[in-house]
């Protein structure tokens, strides 16, 4: 089975913030938890770059590794999900992860942290699929409608690609190879930019 | 805009976002789509992987554009026709202009070179800050990398010489041949949605709908097609010379309330309905409070209470609520010229209504429905399809609703590089029918003055709009204003340039024949019904026949006065006096020492009602902020973060966050226009009507933008003024 | 005994030693990286948002996923088998509870002790439940885990600091200590020799340090933890920290649970009286002055 992955093309990210807002408009996500954001550096500067980021689905995930109760698990396309059900809000994931994807809504008791949230590639989560249960605890379920997760499929320059990891990676290498060499190749500057 | 008409016949962008990806190069100045257009970076990228082109950005500001640029060049605030001008000394002295396009479809080259000479690089530098190396290094691009798409918005019209700036852009693409060609073209970008619509139909106050102007024959045709009496709409006048008398602008409405300057109207203004008006979006808005609370009436009409309902403290003020775009229906016009169909998904929601339903509540007390609603049976198709009759003028009669409903059908059948439809239903139109689109079989004009395609196959010449031939002021000149001999579209019967079409129909023109046989007879014959003419660089009905510099009226260069001076006073300017000489001093940046520009951030739109009553959108954006270089905000001892005041000459005085970034050079602050809710200092959150303040409140960043408007359209200079900073 | 202490003595320096380790083979890794590459930006973002994972996330990664809890296990198991095998071969110390009745603890100290033993077993319990959340099946159990561990620590602090202040002067370590260790406080034969102790034996003692410190130690990294109140790399390095005390914790936790329930027949009594008979102090606190 084909294995989903996500990939942020710096050179098309606009700083938008556009896949951010349709994936908290999209699955009603509260206020303070950003399944994905978008991280500028050096903004204002020569350089200036920006980036999505959201969970990865890591091939091996740490937040699985870590998690106490083994609520967070993998789907056979490689989709990382959690049961809020089984979550303790213990923060390991969040402290195992390299992405910061892990997010804690405020819990009601002790100022704990509540079942942990994250990108779910919009494909809902344990509960049936398409019931009201999954929608309220997770979000849509594109993946099950056949549809690309909502801030891929909102990404105005097309910078943020989701799917199949094979596809997309044959087209960003088409996009790398169509920008060439030149001033575009990443170092080019460094090595032949004349004084 | 008017700048841009005035130039070659129509003040809209010529080629359309999906043609940007045919550009070899881009040359952005005042704009950035990142921000302000996000959707347009998809094309402005393609083009920049595909074609390998560069990117130039002129700004004051490093942009989030200018993150994805070539070249990113900073200019002073209000100097863009400089910088123009001196690209095309550049580019004339290289010998780089395109000399068969300016023999043949260009008139007045000869005058626009006897301006141009006065800016050589090293002037160049001076005024704009611009190094020599780099106005001759972008000269050098833009010659190299043809066509050039030439992008501007608001930061190139927003000044007191907006209109000679415009024209400077379109000058600059004529020299460099790029009009009417793909990937070519001034590419000016509109700020909403459907600003492109509401602009032809010209909520404007000197022109009836689709650009007719005011006068008696202008009535004349729209009574025509109203099919109302042209003695009953000049009964409803004042008096009868009303009719053909500019009004006053949204720019300086409140003017007509508060008379700082004299106006030119038998009576102040005494009750004003912001109908979808983001009415902090005015400049010197603490001056807009004062008129709103001097009305006898205020009515707002708005999906959410905007900052006039906050702001109006007197009791003279109705919010109406109304439905958003999802709840109603009808024909949009995007940047584009393209016209699309936009459905209904719900019914309108709680007690608002949809702008139909309270405009028909309105026009029934007024008491003259049958009048108003003479053809409209059907709403609102039947809207579209009068407004589409009698908007000959820009083509507008062949977007049928029925055709843009089939477009919108078929929206997967056109290419998205040539917007041409391949096959279906709509085969060879291109998607939403750009205006023109002279008949109802036309598939629209996807390009302004192409002439490499035919009329009839959407293909255009310049537009004959400014007689056939003039003598010029400046050198004595006489000059054919029609196109040379051999330049015009394929098939076209007259080979080489002719008039407008009129007389067809006795008495009437092209632009008055309402059986549209005079349209549909030039089409036939191949030629365009507004003639075929040349661009003109001499516009003589303008102060400035050519573009020239002008120092903003509040310059942070004094020394410039003298040699670039503004204009002479303006009295009864859109029926106000404006200054211009006099409010032109040199001392005032002594006490106000810092450029004040404004722009848009990404998250919020325009005045900002309804994106910061968005909890994930205020969440992203909650408060107003200042953007201050990190060494001007050192050398005045802030920190990054701490509260500022910054104060503007009119006395305008808003408390924000100092946001230290390097966007800004160390002159100039910027400041985000979209807040609200606070005014200078007091928080107006309790005025809102209960449960309805917006998520993110801040101080208007209008307050503080100066005193300043252009010659011609009287659009605000929010761009280019002083303020003064002081730690709060 | 011994080879209990050694066990987890060995086990925490065996950690420290392997966390520097891989922290210092991850750094020469990080500073070995060119610069200008789209990841190395990515690198650079992901500084920003989680810390240096490459140094401490990773590691947490490691022994969280890999280690925490089979260390645990280990410890839970090892060390009752190894006191069942010490009752086994050497059995229980019984001392004549009809010798003169000795009082050993004040009403006080009695009330205080119990507090932080009902509150410290919690911790302990909780703890363990959290560690082997999979074991219940996580929810809603392990989360009122948390809740009580969360409330036992807080409920701990207090008579933590008052046996603190109670008993601090004679858990002061002497060198009578040193003895007691050499003979593992005679634990380890059957005869009834007196033990150099005064109130309290070196085990104790340790006990007792380890507590208050340790203890000290886990409420202010568990206070971290729980509302992730610093930067991420030091939420991690206290979540190692938590762990690994924890760790030395619960095999003291089970060494004095064995001690006073089962090692020493009738231990249990003196702290529910307050007396210790005659006999025992003479043996095991031969030091003590009554």
């Amino acid at each position: 089975m084909a294995r989903v992955k996500f990939l942020c093309d710096v050179d098309r990210c606009i700083d938008c913030s556009g896949c951010v807002i349709a994936c908290k408009e999209g699955n009603h996500i509260p206020v303070g938890v950003n399944r994905r954001r978008v991280i500028t550096l050096e903004q204002g500067k020569p350089g200036e770059k920006s980036i999505s980021v959201s969970c990865m689905h890591c091939a091996d995930a740490p937040c699985i590794a870590v998690c106490p109760v083994d609520a967070i698990y993998q789907r056979d396309d490689g989709i990382v999900l959690v049961n809020k059900k089984t979550c303790i809000g213990c923060g390991y994931c969040f402290m195992a992860c390299p992405f910061g994807a892990p997010q804690f809504p405020k819990g009601s008791v002790f100022g704990a942290r509540g079942a942990m949230d994250k990108c779910t590639f919009c494909a809902g989560g344990p509960e049936e699929t398409f019931s009201d249960e999954e929608k309220h605890l997770y979000g849509q379920n594109r993946i099950a409608e056949g549809k690309v997760p909502l801030c891929a499929g909102m990404c105005a320059t097309k910078a943020l690609l989701a799917g199949d990891a094979d596809v997309v990676a044959d087209v960003y290498r088409e996009r790398v190879f169509q920008r060439g060499s030149g001033a575009n190749a990443w170092g080019w500057d460094k090595a032949y930019k004349k004084k | 805009m008017a700048g841009v008409a005035n130039t070659w016949g129509y003040g809209a962008m010529t080629n359309s976002l999906n043609d940007m990806r045919h550009a070899k190069s881009f040359i952005f100045i005042g704009s950035n789509p990142p921000e302000a257009h996000p959707v347009s970076m998809q094309h402005i990228l393609h083009a920049k992987e595909k074609n390998n082109a560069p990117i130039i950005v002129v700004d004051p500001r490093r942009s989030k554009l200018a993150a994805k640029a070539t070249d990113f060049v900073r200019i002073r605030p209000g100097t863009d026709a400089a910088f123009m001008l001196g690209l095309i000394n550049v580019i004339v002295s290289n010998g780089w202009e395109d000399k068969e396009f300016i023999r043949t479809r260009v008139a007045g080259y000869e005058e626009l070179l006897e301006v141009v000479k006065d800016y050589s690089p090293e002037e160049v530098e001076n005024i704009t800050g611009i190094p020599v190396e780099q106005t001759l290094h972008v000269a050098k691009v833009l010659s190299e990398n043809r066509p050039t798409s030439l992008t501007w918005c608001m930061g190139g019209t927003q000044h007191s010489i907006g209109s000679s700036i415009t024209r400077s852009f379109c000058l600059l693409q004529l020299v460099l041949g790029n009009m009417g060609k793909s990937g070519g073209g001034t590419n000016i970008f509109r700020g909403h949605d459907n600003v492109q619509g509401s602009t032809d139909m010209c909520i404007l106050a000197d022109s009836l709908p689709a650009y007719y102007g005011l006068s008696e024959g202008a009535w004349k045709h729209w009574c025509r097609v109203w099919d109302v009496d042209f003695e009953w709409i000049k009964s409803r006048f004042y008096e009868p010379d009303y009719m053909q008398k500019a009004g006053f602008t949204l720019s300086r409405w409140y003017e007509g309330v508060i008379q700082e300057d004299k106006i030119h109207q038998y009576t102040p203004i005494k009750a004003m309905i912001q109908w979808g008006c983001g009415a902090n979006s005015n400049s010197q808005y603490h001056k807009v409070v004062q008129a709103y609370n001097k009305l006898d009436l205020l009515v707002v009409i708005d999906p959410f209470p905007t900052m006039a309902a906050a702001a109006c403290e007197s009791d003279n003020i109705y919010l109406l609520p109304s439905a958003s775009q999802y709840e109603t229906s009808g024909s949009v016009t995007s940047t584009s010229r393209q016209i699309q169909w936009r459905y209904k998904v719900v019914d309108p929601i709680h007690n608002s209504k949809d702008d139909y339903q309270i405009m028909e509540l309105l026009v029934n007390k007024l008491g003259f429905a049958d009048k108003f609603y003479k053809n409209i049976k059907q709403v609102p198709e039947d809207i579209t399809r009068e407004l589409g009759g009698g908007s000959l003028t820009i083509g507008y009669n062949g977007q049928t609703p029925e055709r843009i409903k089939k477009h919108m059908a078929n929206w997967h059948t056109f290419d998205i590089d040539t917007l041409q439809a391949i096959g279906g239903e709509c085969d060879g139109e291109y998607y939403g029918m750009p205006w023109p689109c002279w008949t109802d079989e036309h598939p629209g004009t996807p390009i302004l003055y192409d002439i490499s395609k035919s009329v009839a196959k959407g293909g255009l010449p310049f537009r004959n709009r400014f007689g056939d031939e003039k003598t010029y002021d400046s050198s004595g000149r006489t000059e054919n204003q029609l196109a040379a001999k051999g330049v015009c579209n394929p098939g076209s019967e007259v080979q080489g340039g002719y008039s407008e079409f009129k007389d067809v129909v006795p008495g009437t023109n092209w632009k008055t024949d309402l059986s549209q046989k005079t349209l549909k007879d030039a089409i036939a014959k191949g030629m365009a019904p507004f003639g075929n003419a040349r661009a003109r660089c001499v516009v003589w009905d303008f102060p400035d026949q050519v573009p020239i510099h002008r120092e903003p009226l509040h310059t942070p260069r004094p020394d410039l006065i003298a040699k670039y001076p503004t204009y002479k006073d303006k009295p009864n300017h859109y029926r106000v006096d404006t200054r211009f000489e006099s409010e032109q001093k040199p001392d005032l940046v002594k006490e106000f020492p810092y450029v004040i520009t404004t722009g848009r951030m990404v998250e919020h739109m325009g005045a900002g009602a309804e994106t910061r009553s968005n909890q994930y959108l205020a969440e992203l954006q909650p408060e107003m902020y200042a953007e201050i270089n990190p060494r001007l905000g050192h050398n005045l001892g802030f920190r990054d973060g701490d509260m500022v005041w910054i104060e503007s000459p009119e006395g305008g005085k808003i408390k924000v966050k100092a946001f230290f970034t390097e966007r800004v050079d160390e002159k100039t602050i910027f400041l985000p226009y979209h807040y609200a809710g606070i005014l200078m200092g007091k928080s107006l959150v309790d005025n809102y009507p209960e449960g309805h303040a917006p998520f993110a409140v801040g101080e208007c960043g209008n307050v503080v933008t100066n005193y300043g408007y252009d010659i011609i359209t009287q659009i605000q200079a929010t761009k280019d003024g002083l303020c003064k900073v002081s730690k709060a | 005994m011994q080879r209990c202490f050694a066990s987890v003595f060995l086990l925490a320096i065996f950690l420290v030693a392997g966390l520097t380790g891989s922290a210092l083979a991850q750094d020469l890794q990080a500073a070995g990286l060119a610069t200008g590459s789209s990841a190395d930006y990515f690198n650079q973002l992901m500084l920003g948002i989680t810390g240096d994972w490459q140094k401490y996330g990773e590691l947490f990664t490691f022994l969280q996923g890999q280690w925490f809890s089979k260390i645990f296990l280990v410890v839970i198991t090892a060390v009752p088998a190894v006191f069942l095998l010490h009752y086994l071969i050497i059995g229980a110390k019984h001392f004549d509870h009809d010798s003169e009745p000795i009082y050993f603890f004040s009403l006080f100290a009695r009330v205080v002790h119990f507090v932080a033993a009902v509150s410290f077993t919690l911790l302990v319990i909780t703890g363990l439940m959290i560690v082997f959340g999979s074991f219940f099946g996580g929810g809603f159990i392990i989360r009122m885990a948390r809740y009580i561990h969360l409330i036992s620590a807080m409920v701990f602090a207090l008579p933590g600091l008052l046996m603190f202040v109670m008993w601090f002067k004679e858990m002061l370590p002497q060198w009578h200590d040193i003895k007691w260790m050499f003979i593992v406080g005679g634990y380890l034969s059957k005869e009834k020799k007196p033990v150099p102790a005064a109130k309290f034996n070196a085990g104790q003692k340790m006990y007792f340090w380890f507590a208050i410190f340790g203890g000290g130690v886990m409420a202010y990294t568990g206070y971290i933890i729980w509302g992730f109140g610093a930067s991420l790399d030091i939420v991690r390095i206290f979540t190692m920290v938590h762990n690994v005390l924890g760790v030395g914790i619960v095999a003291f936790f089970l060494t004095h649970c064995y001690m006073s329930v089962f090692a020493i027949a009738g231990s249990l009594e003196s702290m529910k009286t307050g007396y210790k008979p005659k006999d025992e102090v003479d043996i095991l606190h031969s030091l003590h002055k009554y």
